[in-house]
């Protein structure tokens, strides 16, 4: 597995920002954006070459994409897992929200210039998984989740559904979502971002900051070695509104009871649980309160978006690779920038990072349109 | 290695061919009719269908007719909804706002413009609180979306609705949309049950052509080859014959990118 965000390209400066407790976000210096927010942008994506034989595919997103491929040998383990099953046995299945529509925003910003939309294959949301299929040389189904911030955690689910019917052998999952105006704007019509860096559930929390990133993981049945198991998935929707969870977190109780059956588990097995923790002051309450009618008392549980900012469709894969480095390391992260918690909440906010046995991991990742999704991972 | 599916409902959507007889007339050698307008869903609050987009009034129409004739609440299955683009009206405004006044965006049409805004509004028109998902393959958005269907009813407990859309294309988004007709069509799969009425079983397996991108599919009327060149919803039409028509056959839909899939009509 591999990621690249605001807290670093690749497992190991991303492992040295949580250890060093360094956030990721900056003072928004997006181009041609004014808001007076923070921002987690991935250092040097503009700077990426896409190969000139892809040059169809030219957009930030792929950018980013690529610089994602190129950490932690992502490249040459994917190789490897071809050279085993064959490329048209392994599947491709990426998650996103926004893929390659900044280059269209920028199209319409600069009407005097007459290639100004490029190709096809940038704006659509399925860029960035073919892609990154092409680049991989992998044939087997190639298949893009949109499902706004729960998108590349239901990559997993629907990863492990295709090799369990026997379409694909093993999969490369993950997720990539850029920075552009659409959310930064969009995000801001909606009154949700928080000038300062976003502070998941601190009592003055005040709304969320956006990241981009990039992530991916290999996803076999029997590895040989591992990181660790997907151990079960839930995927429910809230039937209540497109932008605003269920008051009572229906979905989320019903996305978290459903992953621990589906991996036959009770809810006290859990050691950590990888929040979705926006930041929004909304969110985070109906959270920590599903939290609660889920697990009683729950065990450690934290937001890592203080590092990444929120990463939108590439958050699910980011946090489910947090997890697995929970378990990897057998540490547990701090919830950065929550200082002082709601008295709700306080006794399982974690505001120390601590060393523990770590053998089973919950992340979750809720979404517009009400969709939900939570995972549980293993140790090996 | 092949999946095996009951298709329970169908549904389609499209300028001309406005339900499921429509089709079934087209395929006989009928023109498409000259009915465009898109019935209205009753699904939805008048204030919902307000505030819905366009991507909602097109897929619910086909989702609807596919689970009233699988005799299914629309609740109840799990929902697949593949768009190659999704809503190509809000990408326009988005990106016309963006340049101009960023500062008045409107917060609705922001949220509306997620690519699983019809999948949202179908859990909220629905009241399902299974899961409703959103995928994209682009130009081959329709095999995407039968992967997850069908695998989604292969491993899974009940039916599954698979609905595949797109819209027309607006103003300079024409550059990288130029589809000038909008559809969509529906179908219901099941695994294969005695207790389903089955309108076709079918067998289902991942395809690599060594030969190139191609379909392969019995002749369809001209009408329908010009849908399916023009909008990659349409794609489905090849299956979509298949489940109407009578006899044995099979098809293979392609992929430009990675596997497509083989589909046969199989005796339960």
């Amino acid at each position: 597995m591999t990621a690249t965000c605001a807290a670093g390209a690749g497992l190991e400066a991303v492992r040295k920002s949580l250890r060093a407790q360094v956030s990721g976000l900056r003072a928004n210096d997006f181009e041609d954006c004014e808001l007076n927010t923070w921002i987690g942008r991935v250092d040097g994506v503009e700077r990426v070459p896409i190969p000139s034989s892809q040059r169809d595919y030219e957009c930030r997103s792929n950018r980013l994409a690529l610089l994602g491929l190129e950490q932690d040998e992502f490249v040459a383990r994917a190789a490897s897992l071809r050279r085993r099953f064959g490329a048209e046995r392994i599947a491709c299945v990426l998650g996103t929200s926004t893929a390659g529509i900044e280059q269209s925003e920028r199209a319409y910003r600069h009407p005097e210039d007459s290639n100004r939309f490029g190709s096809r294959l940038a704006h659509n949301p399925h860029t960035a998984t073919r892609f990154v299929a092409e680049t991989l040389g992998l044939t087997g189904p190639v298949l893009t989740i949109s499902t706004a911030c729960s998108s590349s955690a239901k990559v997993f689910a629907s990863a492990a559904r295709l090799i369990d019917a026997g379409l694909a052998d093993a999969a490369v999952v993950g997720g990539v979502d850029s920075l552009c105006l659409s959310v930064l704007h969009g995000f801001n019509s909606l009154e949700l971002v928080s000038e300062q860096p976003c502070r998941p559930f601190d009592r003055d929390r005040n709304g969320l900051s956006l990241g981009e990133a990039a992530g991916f993981a290999l996803l076999e049945p029997e590895p040989s070695s591992s990181i660790g198991r997907l151990l079960g998935w839930g995927e429910t929707s809230d039937a209540w509104h497109m932008a605003a969870p269920h008051p009572e977190g229906r979905g989320a109780i019903a996305a978290m009871q459903t992953a621990l059956a589906s991996a036959g588990l009770e809810p006290g097995s859990v050691d950590h649980i990888n929040c979705h923790g926006t930041a929004t002051p909304m969110n985070d309450r109906i959270e920590a309160g599903a939290l609660q009618q889920v697990f009683g008392t729950p065990p450690p549980a934290v937001s890592t978006k203080a590092w990444t900012g929120h990463t939108l469709g590439a958050a699910g894969i980011v946090e489910s690779v947090f997890s697995l480095l929970a378990i990897a390391d057998q540490r547990i992260p701090v919830s950065l920038n929550c200082v002082q918690p709601e008295p709700d909440w306080s006794d399982f906010i974690l505001r120390r990072a601590r060393s523990a046995p770590v053998k089973i991991v919950l992340s979750n990742s809720f979404g517009f349109g009400g969709s939900n999704c939570s995972l549980l991972f293993g140790a090996p | 290695m092949s999946i095996k599916a009951d298709i329970l409902g169908g549904g389609i959507a499209a300028p001309g061919i406005p339900d499921w007889n429509g089709l079934r007339a087209v395929l006989d050698g009928q023109p498409p009719s000259s009915a465009c307008e898109l019935p209205r869903t009753g699904l939805l609050s008048p204030r919902e269908r307000r505030r819905a987009p366009a991507t909602v009034r097109l897929s619910f129409a086909a989702a609807e007719q596919a689970c009233a004739m699988a005799d299914i609440a629309p609740d109840r299955p799990a929902a697949v909804f593949s768009s190659a683009i999704g809503d190509i009206d809000l990408a326009d405004y988005m990106c016309r706002t963006l340049a101009e006044s960023p500062q008045q965006l409107s917060p609705t049409r922001f949220h509306n413009s997620v690519h699983n805004a019809a999948a949202g509004y179908w859990s909220i028109g629905t009241g399902s609180q299974v899961d409703v998902t959103a995928v994209s393959g682009w130009w081959d958005s329709a095999v995407a979306g039968l992967f997850e269907a069908a695998t989604r009813a292969a491993t899974g407990s009940g039916p599954v609705l698979l609905v595949v859309y797109d819209d027309c294309g607006q103003g300079p988004l024409t550059n990288v949309w130029p589809v000038r007709q909008p559809f969509s069509a529906a179908l219901v799969i099941s695994a294969p049950s005695t207790r389903n009425r089955s309108l076709a079983h079918l067998a289902l397996s991942a395809s690599n052509a060594d030969d190139g991108y191609s379909d392969r599919h019995p002749d369809l009327p001209a009408a329908l080859l010009e849908r399916m060149a023009d909008n990659p919803a349409a794609r489905l039409l090849p299956l979509l014959a298949l489940v109407a028509g009578t006899g044995p056959a099979a098809i293979t839909l392609a992929a430009e990118c990675g596997s497509g899939l083989h589909i046969e009509k199989v005796r339960a």
